[in-house]
Order: C-alpha cells, then structure tokens, then sequence
C-alpha cells in the first residue's frame, strides 16, 4: 500500500499545498510546551484536601478546591473508618484462607471464623480491620475487586455470627501485600487470604 | 466537504487525509466504532536517507545535528514503514548542484526519500527546519518543508516531532514517537508511578509517598493521570497532572475500593469500579462536579472497564458467568454482552482505532489477546515465554506497550498491533509494570 502511495508522491505536495489553501487544522509546527520536570514528587495527599475529610474532587482547573456542594460531596461517607495503620494484628485472630480465584468461605475456615467471632463479641469495644489478599496470579486491578470480595465475604461471615458491621472495615491489597514470595502453591495458598486487626474504639 | 470528496477522488491517500481534516470525529454520528485504519497493511518499507544535519547558525555543544537524525532515525526504524539509511555526512545548506549530486546518490543507493535538516542554535533554543525529498524522479522534488522550534535541552523531542511529521507526509496520519508511556516501578512495600519517552529514554518519577501507587491511566488531553494508590491507607483513586507542578487531586474517595480508571474519550469522565454499594461495581464519575452514575447492579465482580473511542460503549471484566471474562455494554450500562468464554481474561483494553479489544488471558501461562468488539476474530499476541500481560496501545493503534517477565523480572516490552516486533523497552532498574501509553502529546 504504502509503496503504491511513493509511486504517486508528486500529488503528495498538491495535497498539501491544498490542505494550507483551506486552512485545514494543523498541528502546531512549533511549541513551547517544554516539559517540566516535576522533580520532585507532587505534593502529596495530606494538603490536597482538608485532612480527615474525605471532600470530593477539586473544581476543575483549581487545583485542591473542594466542588463547593458538588455530589462528590454526597459520596463522603459519615463516619470515616481510621487509617489501617492505627489497627494492629493480634495473635487469637487467625488468617482464613481461599481457593484461587475464589472467595467463599471454605467449611474449615469457617470454624477458624466463628473463633474469631467469640472474640470480637467479647470484645465489643474494639473495631475491626479485615484485609483481603490475593496471589501474584491472575492481574492487578482484577485481584483488588477479588480481595474486595474475599473481605467482603468474611464480614457478611462475621455479622452473620452476630458481630456489629458498623464495626467492621475493610480493605483490599489485592496482590500487592503478599505474605509469602515463593512461586509455588503452598506460597499462594497462604497468600489468598484474610487477615485481622483491631483498634481500640 | 465538496473539497474534501475531491480529494477522495484524486488520491487514495487523501483518504486520510480527509480523515484527519474531519478529525475529532463527531462521536454521535459514528455508526460503528470502527475508524479507518490508514496505516495497516503496509508490507514494503520505504526506505528514507537522513544525513546528519546542517549547522546553520550557533555552537551545537550537545551535537544535536548528529543526535537528532539518530533519534527520529530510530523513530521511522520503530514504525515498521521506514528504513533508514543514516550516518552520511550533512547535505550543503543551500540548493545547488551540489546538494542535487548528494540526493542523487542517495537515490542511486536505494532510498526513495530523503531527509534534510538545517539546524539553528541560539541562547537555549534549537530551532530545525526539515526538507523532505522524493527521490524517485528526477527532479527530487521538494515535498515539504517544516520548522520545529524547542528548548536545545529538549533536542530528543524535536527529533521525536520530526519523525512524527515524516509519518505523516507519507501516510496522512502522524507518527507516535512524541508520546509518553506511564508505568508503575517497585517492589516490596512500595510502587510508583514513572513517565518516559515512548522509547524509554527521561524515565521521571511522578509520585514519590511510599505507598502502592496502581493502574495509571491518561486523560485524552495527555496531560494527567488517573491512578489508584495507598497514599492516605485505603484505595483511592487520585489525579496527578504529569507536566504541571499542580497538587494531586483526590477523584475518588468512598469506603471500599476506588480503582481501575479510565478515561472517556471527551475527557469529561472516568469510568471506575467501586465497592461502596456493596459488591464491586461500575461506575461513571463526573470529573468537573464528582457525581457518580452506577452502571453494573450484579452479585458478581465487575471491573476494569475501557470505552471505546467514540465513547458509547464500555467493555469491562465480570467473573458472573463463572470465572473472568470480558463482556461489552453501552455506556449506560445497558445491553450487556459476553465477548470470551475460554480461559480467564482481564485487562481489556479497546484499540484507539476501535476495531480490537487486546485483553489478557490465562490459559496456563498469561498472553496478551485481541478480539473484535463483536466477539469475532479472537487471535493471540504473544504466546510466553513467561507471563505477557497489561496491554496498552499507542495512539495509532499500530503499537502496544505490554508487562512480561520473560527476562526474569517486570520490564516493559513492545510489539506491533499483529504481536510481531517484540522488543524490550525498559531493562533493569527494578520491577516495572502496568504500562500506559500517552496519547499524542498537546
């Protein structure tokens, strides 16, 4: 094809010269849109919204303007979970684990949650943080909506059994926390999991 | 447009050019979500002579006349329509008889075209003006003439543009080669995102916060990302302006995940998936006022969607009919269909030009795939070694920027549209993943 385009080239200049003749929408030929370099890493998250708050999406074109009453706004959950770090994992609450590419709750898993689930109705005044993981098998963005669910099935598991879904949190890390970095079974199996910590209310 | 049917009428190539006239498409009146594809096909190369370039005025300390046709060389090279003959001393700076012996020559050796460069330096800035040649008559006839003017420190890109409007003389369409490519490097406890050149070179950090920074997308205007990361503890979905010392904009915060973003074709939205409603679902957001408008209502996992190039359909991943497929629906979120029923697939990603969907799929190992957005024609890119996943295409659709470990770690890799010319593109310096291909930059 292009071969047979060369054998004509000499209308190539008419076509252009055609093209200038009706003003056509060109591309700039010059620019002077260097790209700065953004050196250092863009001012990070605490400053670009009123800490503590989750606002909803700047106004366009200024930059870390809450939309004045948008429905972003709406989307701000009441009652913010706090940030995972301030959970910490305690020894009594034992990890579940999940079949690849599965999220229900497996027969034998299911006692090691109703264990768990004695504790935290023993302990009400602690909330609950349940972490979804996942293999490095399967993608990234998929693997986050899985360990989503897998999270998701343990606390639907948990409030069955009586504890409190407003003190239940969840987050998934998809595959980007693995316990285990071995490319073997035994490594994801432990891998596929979830896994609790707590906080003091 | 009575001019632009004339010119369908003289020359097949007026075809695109016609296209690019019209360009941006009206995306309502697009019956199909199929754009003409001006470059496929293409089997015999086009063999272009680019002498280094003529010093005109100022001192070249950074040896830009030799560096800049060695770098859009590389760019017609890395387009599979050029080859190159490089490395000739500069052509005289005026017409004469003795520029006209050095294009003859060059004809005589084979190239049907010939590139020359006369470059201008002065304070900081470069300045090039390029005359491209035909060869194959006698009268090497001028074909046209372009200035490109940047910083000298910016030299790669000037080379970078001139290619791109050699691609374009020939083909109506402009090359790739001024484009960016996105991608995430780390490991352990943290991610970031990066950009470089769409060949790897002036790789920058972009988020520099410790924590996983996920699943880069571009705005269609090239100058901002979509991204998920762990920055404030939970995954949210962010906003960073990558040219622009402008503060990280929250897009998304709502309790559950906020992830997989992508872009509408007009700008104006990003397609997510969110877990606030229960299960994790997709969403459209509304970027100026941060409304979200649901589009899947399934038990099942919904997520990662990728609009098509008119913007009225989404195609996404649901596991609902048992394991991961990849399904297409309106943009409301109505009429959904089933595209693949073999293997486990994710990552869809529809073509710019509108006509395949490259995905993922795991049948054993990972490969990339494509399919026709009707279902038909599904055909398989790579096949190993290793896992090959992450597909992103280039502006043209001719390209695709894909993650594989087939050399050990993470590294970026590219290959034609056809899975053909597979070549690494990063080496070492850490794992990298999740490549996101820039449209053409502004």
């Amino acid at each position: 094809m292009l071969y047979r385009r060369w054998q004509l080239l000499p209308i190539v200049p008419v076509l252009v010269l055609a093209l200038f003749l009706m003003g056509c929408p060109k591309r700039p030929a010059t620019t002077s849109a260097a790209a700065p370099a953004p050196g250092a890493p863009a001012p990070g998250a605490p400053g670009a919204g009123p800490a503590g708050v989750m606002a909803g999406p700047g106004a366009p074109g200024v930059p870390g303007t809450p939309a004045p009453g948008a429905p972003g706004a709406a989307a701000v959950t009441p009652a913010r979970p706090p940030a995972p770090r301030e959970f910490t994992a305690i020894a009594t609450l034992q990890d579940i684990h999940f079949d690849f590419d599965k999220y229900d709750i497996r027969p034998g898993d299911a006692k090691t949650l109703d264990e768990n689930a004695k504790w935290m109705k023993a302990n009400p005044n602690h909330l609950i943080l349940i972490e979804g993981h996942c293999d490095e098998r399967g993608t990234n963005e998929y693997n986050l909506a899985l360990g989503e669910r897998r999270a998701k099935a343990t606390m639907n598991y948990l409030v069955a059994q009586g504890v409190q879904a407003t003190r239940v949190t969840l987050i998934s890390y998809g595959e980007e926390r693995p316990l285990c970095a071995e490319k073997n079974e035994a490594c994801w199996a432990k891998n596929r999991r979830a896994h609790f910590l707590v906080k003091a209310r | 447009m009575p001019r632009r049917l004339l010119l369908l009428l003289v020359f097949p190539c007026a075809l695109a050019l016609g296209g690019l006239l019209a360009t941006p498409p009206p995306a309502r009146a697009q019956a199909v979500d199929v754009f003409l594809n001006v470059m496929a096909g293409g089997s015999k190369k086009l063999n272009i002579a680019i002498p280094e370039f003529t010093l005109v005025a100022g001192r070249d300390a950074q040896g830009l006349a030799k560096r800049i046709p060695d770098v859009a060389g590389a760019d017609l090279k890395y387009s599979a329509l050029f080859s190159v003959v490089s490395g000739s001393p500069p052509l005289p700076a005026t017409n004469g008889e003795t520029l006209k012996q050095m294009l003859t020559e060059f004809a005589a050796s084979g190239a049907h075209a010939a590139l020359h460069g006369l470059l201008t330096l002065k304070g900081d800035r470069a300045e090039a003006e390029v005359r491209l040649y035909d060869l194959t008559n006698p009268e090497q006839r001028l074909i046209a003439t372009k200035r490109f003017e940047l910083r000298a420190a910016d030299g790669r890109r000037l080379a970078h543009k001139i290619a791109d409007e050699v691609v374009y003389q020939f083909t109506g369409e402009p090359g790739i080669a001024d484009t960016k490519i996105a991608l995430v490097c780390g490991g352990g406890q943290s991610k970031e995102l990066y950009t470089m050149d769409y060949d790897g070179a002036g790789r920058q950090q972009l988020t520099g916060n410790d924590s996983i920074n996920l699943s880069p997308a571009w705005s269609p205007d090239a100058r901002s990302l979509a991204f998920t990361s762990y920055m404030r503890g939970y995954p949210y979905l962010y906003r960073l302006f990558a040219f622009e010392r402008r503060p990280i904009q929250l897009l998304a915060g709502f309790l559950g995940i906020n992830t997989s973003p992508a872009w509408s074709p007009d700008g104006r939205h990003v397609a997510l998936t969110l877990s606030k409603d229960g299960t994790p679902e997709l969403y459209v957001l509304d970027v100026a006022t941060g409304a979200v408008r649901r589009l899947t209502r399934h038990p099942a996992i919904d997520t990662e969607p990728t609009w098509s190039p008119t913007g009225r359909a989404i195609a996404f991943v649901s596991d609902r009919a048992g394991t991961a497929q990849i399904f297409v629906m309106d943009a409301e979120g109505a009429n959904v269909r089933q595209l693949t029923t073999v293997g486990f697939n994710t990552q869809p990603r529809w073509s710019p030009k509108g006509d395949a969907i490259a995905y993922t799929s795991r049948q054993g190992g990972h490969d990339i795939w494509a399919i026709g957005p009707d279902g038909s024609n599904a055909r398989r890119l790579t096949a190993g070694p290793g896992s090959n996943e992450s597909a992103s295409w280039a502006a043209n659709g001719r390209h695709v920027v894909f993650q594989s470990n087939r050399l050990g770690g993470w590294q970026l890799l590219t290959m034609l549209a056809d899975g053909s010319e597979q070549q690494p593109l990063t080496r070492g310096g850490g794992e990298c993943t999740s490549p996101a291909w820039s449209p053409r930059l502004p």
